[in-house]
């Protein structure tokens, strides 16, 4: 069986700083034949905000037709999920909090009609990683994305144990994050880790 | 000396609870002899920050759309009140999308330097948040304020109170909280009283 990677990159900017931590975590991922890595860039997901009307609470799916139709299975199917944002305002990208919003279809599911999100043999089986760039160098830039963040992995049955975070401060303008000290080590250092990480799941 | 009050309803869901306890803030404002426009996100044509940086270089943003003339709005406004629910710890993406558009007022304060507030137009420019979540826990808020400190720091305005009522679904609806519309009605005619005192000192 392949392990099927999805990674979202949340980043309206696209091979900016963001991205570009997300495609060296991918890099050292890619060791192996068996990983299948597909990459989105959320910017052209057509993926629109929730609209709130709670219809998925009856109908185990969502009213809008648009790019959520097809991210919809792969983030089931997926078993490593990874999500990239830059921090804008204090927060995740509004493309990432469109994409997590719409991931309400999963919470209706799992705590409205208590209907499994993924078969109960593949709970513990998934991974979540979370990857964000931020121009301002306070240590507190990323906390408010985090709580976010957490609920979408939480809807789509990937634990808060289970995500893993790279997050890089004071990289603003495009390519700064390549003059980093460490992002790009930690970063492939990561993929690789996650990737080992979950093998030694699959083989539980 | 009319106080201009303006809501910014960030709710997808026309209303709602969120939109009904802004209505009651505006309510109490326009009680109190203000001006008062409401705006519904949902209604506008706006995309999202496209992160290009453009506006660094010249201040202006790229992509000319509602978010400009909303903005244009925001900043002759004495009072605003940006209403959201919280959706999975956050605001909503339609605010999100909206207060990272402010991007270019960013740059001018920070990269041009051709915008500045000075500490007597912030204090005469009052913020309020309005919010309501589902879920009762104390922390449902904690993520959404950091976004709205920078959108108020962005436009120079006073973070002024937040208006916030959680556990929606145990009350079955903000028309069923013991407080909440009393409490905005109240914080929107004091807000009033505030401002045209402020504006009486500063002439």
């Amino acid at each position: 069986m392949p392990i099927k990677v999805l990674a979202f990159a949340g980043s309206p900017r696209r091979h900016g700083n963001s991205e570009t931590l997300l495609d060296w975590v991918l890099g050292g991922m890619s060791t192996d034949d068996d990983i299948v890595i597909e990459k989105v860039a959320l910017t052209d997901a057509n993926i629109n905000p929730c609209k709130g009307c709670n219809a998925c609470e009856r109908l185990n799916k969502c009213v809008q037709r648009d790019g959520m139709d097809f991210y919809h299975d792969k983030i089931v199917d997926a078993d490593i999920i990874l999500l990239s944002s830059p921090i804008f305002c204090m927060g995740v990208a509004s493309q990432v909090k469109a994409l997590i919003d719409r991931a309400q279809v999963f919470r209706s599911r799992k705590y409205v009609l208590k209907l499994p999100v993924v078969p109960p043999e593949r709970k513990g089986k998934r991974l979540g990683v979370f990857l964000a760039s931020a121009g301002q160098k306070w240590d507190n830039v990323f906390d408010a994305a985090i709580p976010s963040v957490k609920c979408f992995y939480h809807v789509i049955d990937i634990r808060d144990a289970d995500i893993s975070y790279l997050m890089i401060n004071g990289v603003d303008e495009k390519g700064a994050i390549e003059h980093h000290l460490t992002a790009k080590t930690e970063a492939e250092k990561l993929g690789k880790t996650v990737i080992a990480e979950l093998r030694k799941r699959l083989a539980l | 000396m009319e106080i201009k009050v303006l809501g910014i309803s960030g709710s997808p869901h026309r209303h709602g609870n969120t939109e009904t306890l802004l209505d009651s803030f505006l309510y109490g404002t326009k009680t109190a002899g203000a001006s008062v426009e409401k705006v519904v996100l949902r209604d506008l044509d706006y995309s999202p920050c496209r992160g290009c940086n453009a506006c660094h270089k010249t201040g202006e943003c790229i992509v000319k759309d509602d978010a400009i003339a909303l903005f244009d709005k925001i900043l002759k406004a004495d009072a605003i009140a940006v209403a959201s629910p919280i959706y999975s710890m956050g605001i909503t993406a339609e605010l999100k999308g909206l207060i990272d558009r402010g991007q270019y007022l960013w740059a001018r304060k920070f990269i041009l330097k051709t915008l500045y507030f000075p500490n007597d137009h912030i204090v005469r420019h009052k913020g309020i948040f309005i919010s309501t979540a589902g879920l009762s826990w104390d922390n449902v808020f904690d993520a959404a304020f950091p976004a709205i400190t920078a959108f108020f720091n962005g436009v120079g305005f006073e973070y002024y109170d937040n208006i916030i009522a959680n556990n929606m679904d145990q009350f079955k609806g903000i028309k069923n909280h013991p407080t909440a519309l009393r409490e905005a009605f109240e914080k929107g005619q004091n807000v009033v009283g505030v401002l045209n005192k402020l504006h009486n000192r500063v002439p």
